[in-house]
C-alpha cells in the first residue's frame, strides 16, 4: 500500500555561508508512519527540522510540507504540525497549565477546546499534579513532557520531535515511548530524531541514516539489518579469532574484540577456536549505525 | 508574507498579561512611586526655584514632560531587555514561531502590550500630578492620552531596533545612553527646548518624545491648543514608528530565520 507522503525532500541543501551542513538529500515521509532521522551529532537532523518548520530557509532543492513549499507554508499548514525542539524553550514566566493555554492560543484555538485539549494532555503526559508548578520547578522529564504536550495542543497530524528522549530516566522514555505509539495509533504522522538506537528500532516504520549531511541509507529497520549486519554479530575476544581467512566473515576490529556479523550461527561457531571468549546476540540498528557512520568521534 | 490577524497578535499580548498580572502589585508600586519622586524632586525642589516655565508653573510643565518620559521609559524598557530575555535567554520567540505565529505579529504583540503598559504609566503620572494640583484643565489630558498611547507605540517600536541589533546585554547600556537618557534631558521634559542653541534643537526634534511632549503638554497644561501643530507631532511619531518597525522587522527576519 503506498501512502500518500506528508514530506518529501529533493536534493534538499542548506548552507550556513559556504558550510555546507546538508547536502542534497532526497527522502519523503509517509502519512501515519513514524519517520526516524538518524545520524551522529552534527548530521544534519536539527536542521532539516528547521527547514520542514519553515525557520529555516532552504539554500537550494525543493522541501514540500504538506503539499505546499515549506518556505511558504500556509497558516492552516503550519498549524498541523506541533515540533518538539531539541532544546528546550518552555515559557519560565508561566505555570505548566498556562503553558499549554499560551500555545493553544498561538494556535488560535478557543477558550473551551484550550481547556479540554490541556485537560486532556496534561493527563496524556502524567503531569496533572503539576498543573500549577511553575516550569522551573519541573525536573527535566517533566520539562520533556510538557514540550510533547504542549506540542499536541493544536491537535496536529504530523509531531516533529527532536531528541524527545535525550537525558530521561528509563521510566520517562518507557512512558513517551507508549504515548508516541498511541500517537501513531490515532494515524499521526511522527518524524523522530534520537541517538537511542533500541528507541528507533523500537518506534520507527522508516528511518534514514545521515552523516555530514548526506543520506547513507535508509528502508525498514529490518531491511537495514538485513542489509548491513546479517542476523548475528559474535563479540569475539582477541587473541582467539576466527580460523578461516579474514574474508570468510564479515568483522570489524573494535580494538579488545572483533565483531563478526554471521548468518549461520552453528558454522561460525564452528569456525572458532576452542578457547575463544565471544558474546552472541541478535544484530541490531545500533550495529547497523556503527557499521554505516563508523566508530569515530564526530565534531572533533 | 501573510496579512497580520489580530486573534494572533492578541495571543502574543494576552501572554505578557498573564505574567504581568501575577507581578501586579510591585508593578503599581513603583508605577506610582516613580513619579511621585519625580514630582517630589522637580516639583517642589526645583519649583521651588522655577517660578514659571514657557507661561506655566513648573509643576504644570513637568507633569506634561513626565506623563511623556514615563511612558517612554517603560515601552522601551519592555521591547529591549524585557523581549532581548524572552528572545535571546527564555527562546520564546523560537517557540512562537513554530506556530502559525508569524513575526509580524509576534512583533505586534510585543508592541501593543508594551504600549498599554506603558499608557498604565503615563495614567498613573496623570493622576498622581493631577491630585498634586499640576493639571489645571477638566477633560483636555484624556484627549493626550491616546497621543501618548501613539508615543508608546513608537518607543516600542524603536525598542524592538534596539533587540534586533543587540547581540547581548551589554549593547543595551548603548540604547539607554544614546536614545533613552538624551529623550530625559533634550526632548522638553524638564526644560523648554527654546533655551537650547539651534543645533541642539534640531538634534532635539529628531527625537518622537520632543514631539510627543509637545502635543500633549498644551492639553495637560490648558494652554492654548493648536490642532495643526499636535497632527503634525502625531503624524512624525507615527512615520517615525513605522519606520522603526521595517528596520526592526528586516533584521529579526535575518537572525531568527537563518
Ligand atoms: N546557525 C548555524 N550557523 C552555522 N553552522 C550551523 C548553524 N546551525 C548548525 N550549524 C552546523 O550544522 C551542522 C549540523 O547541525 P545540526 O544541529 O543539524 O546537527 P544534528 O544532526 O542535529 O546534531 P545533534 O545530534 O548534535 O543534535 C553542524 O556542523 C553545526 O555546527
Ligand atoms: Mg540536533
Amino acid at each position: 500500500m503506498k501512502r500518500p507522503s506528508v514530506i518529501t525532500a529533493t536534493n534538499l541543501v542548506k548552507r550556513y555561508g559556504t558550510l555546507e551542513v546538508v547536502k542534497g538529500i532526497n527522502f519523503s515521509v509517509p502519512a501515519g508512519q513514524c519517520f526516524g532521522l538518524l545520524g551522529p551529532n552534527g548530521a544534519g537532523k536539527s536542521t532539516t527540522m528547521r527547514m520542514i518548520m519553515g525557520l529555516s530557509e532552504v539554500s537550494s532543492g525543493e522541501l514540500e510540507v504538506f503539499g505546499e513549499s515549506a518556505s511558504a507554508m500556509s497558516r492552516e499548514v503550519k498549524a498541523k504540525i506541533g515540533l518538539v525542539p531539541q532544546e528546550s524553550n518552555l515559557d519560565p514566566d508561566i505555570t505548566v497549565l498556562e503553558n499549554l493555554v499560551a500555545f493553544g492560543r498561538y494556535f488560535a484555538l478557543s477558550k473551551s477546546i484550550i481547556d479540554q485539549r490541556s485537560k486532556k494532555l496534561l493527563d496524556f503526559m502524567q503531569l496533572n499534579d503539576k498543573k500549577f508548578a511553575p516550569v522551573n520547578a519541573l525536573s527535566g522529564g517533566m520539562k520533556r513532557r510538557l514540550t510533547i504536550a504542549r506540542a499536541l495542543i493544536g491537535d496536529p497530524e504530523m509531531v516533529i520531535l527532536d531528541e524527545p528522549t535525550t537525558g530521561l530516566d528509563p521510566q520517562a522514555r518507557v512512558l513517551i515511548w507508549k504515548q508516541l505509539t498511541e500517537l501513531k495509533k490515532d494515524g499521526r504522522t511522527l518524524l523522530l530524531t534520537t541517538h537511542y538506537m533500541d528507541e528507533a528500532q523500537r518506534l520507527c516504520d522508516q528511518i534514514v541514516v545521515i552523516d555530514s549531511g548526506m543520506i547513507l541509507d535508509q528502508g525498514t529497520p529490518d531491511e537495514l539489518i538485513a542489509r548491513h549486519v546479517k542476523g548475528f554479530v559474535f563479540e569475539v575476544q582477541k587473541p582467539n579469532l576466527a580460523a578461516s581467512p579474514e574474508n570468510r566473515w564479515e568483522q570489524e576490529d573494535i580494538g579488545d574484540s572483533v565483531l563478526y556479523f554471521v548468518d549461520d550461527t552453528a558454522e561460525f561457531i564452528a569456525d572458532l577456536p576452542e578457547e575463544a571468549i565471544y558474546l552472541h546476540r541478535p544484530a541490531n540498528l545500533e550495529d547497523v549505525f556503527l557499521r554505516l557512520t563508523g566508530r569515530k568521534l564526530r565534531e572533533n | 508574507m501573510k496579512m497580520p490577524e489580530s486573534v494572533y497578535v492578541l495571543a502574543v499580548y494576552d501572554r505578557q498579561y498573564r505574567v504581568f498580572r501575577k507581578l501586579l502589585g510591585s508593578s503599581l508600586v513603583s508605577n506610582v512611586a516613580n513619579p511621585i519622586l519625580f514630582l517630589f524632586a522637580f516639583g517642589f525642589g526645583m519649583g521651588s526655584f522655577i517660578d514659571t516655565m514657557s507661561g506655566m508653573s513648573y509643576l504644570t510643565f513637568v507633569v506634561a514632560g513626565m506623563i511623556g518620559y514615563s511612558a517612554a521609559f517603560a515601552a522601551s524598557f519592555e521591547t529591549s531587555i524585557g523581549a532581548f530575555t524572552r528572545y535571546f535567554l527564555q527562546k520564546n520567540w523560537d517557540a512562537i514561531l513554530s506556530t502559525p505565529v508569524t513575526l509580524a505579529e509576534l512583533m505586534m504583540g510585543e508592541i501593543l502590550w508594551a504600549s498599554v503598559k506603558a499608557l498604565f504609566s503615563a495614567i498613573c503620572v496623570l493622576i498622581v500630578g493631577w491630585l498634586w494640583g499640576g493639571v489645571p484643565t477638566s477633560f483636555e489630558p484624556l484627549i493626550a492620552l491616546p497621543i501618548v498611547f501613539l508615543g508608546a507605540i513608537c518607543f516600542s517600536c524603536a525598542g524592538l531596533v534596539a533587540t534586533a541589533y543587540a547581540k547581548g546585554y551589554e549593547f543595551f547600556s548603548y540604547f539607554f545612553t544614546f536614545w533613552v537618557t538624551p529623550m530625559f534631558v533634550f526632548c522638553g521634559v524638564f526644560f523648554d527646548i527654546g533655551r537650547f542653541p539651534d543645533v541642539i534643537q534640531y538634534f532635539a526634534w529628531f527625537f518622537p518624545m520632543t514631539h510627543l511632549v509637545a502635543a500633549i503638554r498644551p492639553l495637560t497644561a490648558g494652554t492654548e491648543v493648536g490642532v495643526t501643530a499636535i497632527l503634525l507631532h502625531t503624524g512624525y511619531i507615527i512615520a517615525f514608528s513605522v519606520a522603526a518597525f521595517w528596520i526592526a522587522h528586516r533584521k529579526l527576519r535575518q537572525r531568527l530565520y537563518d
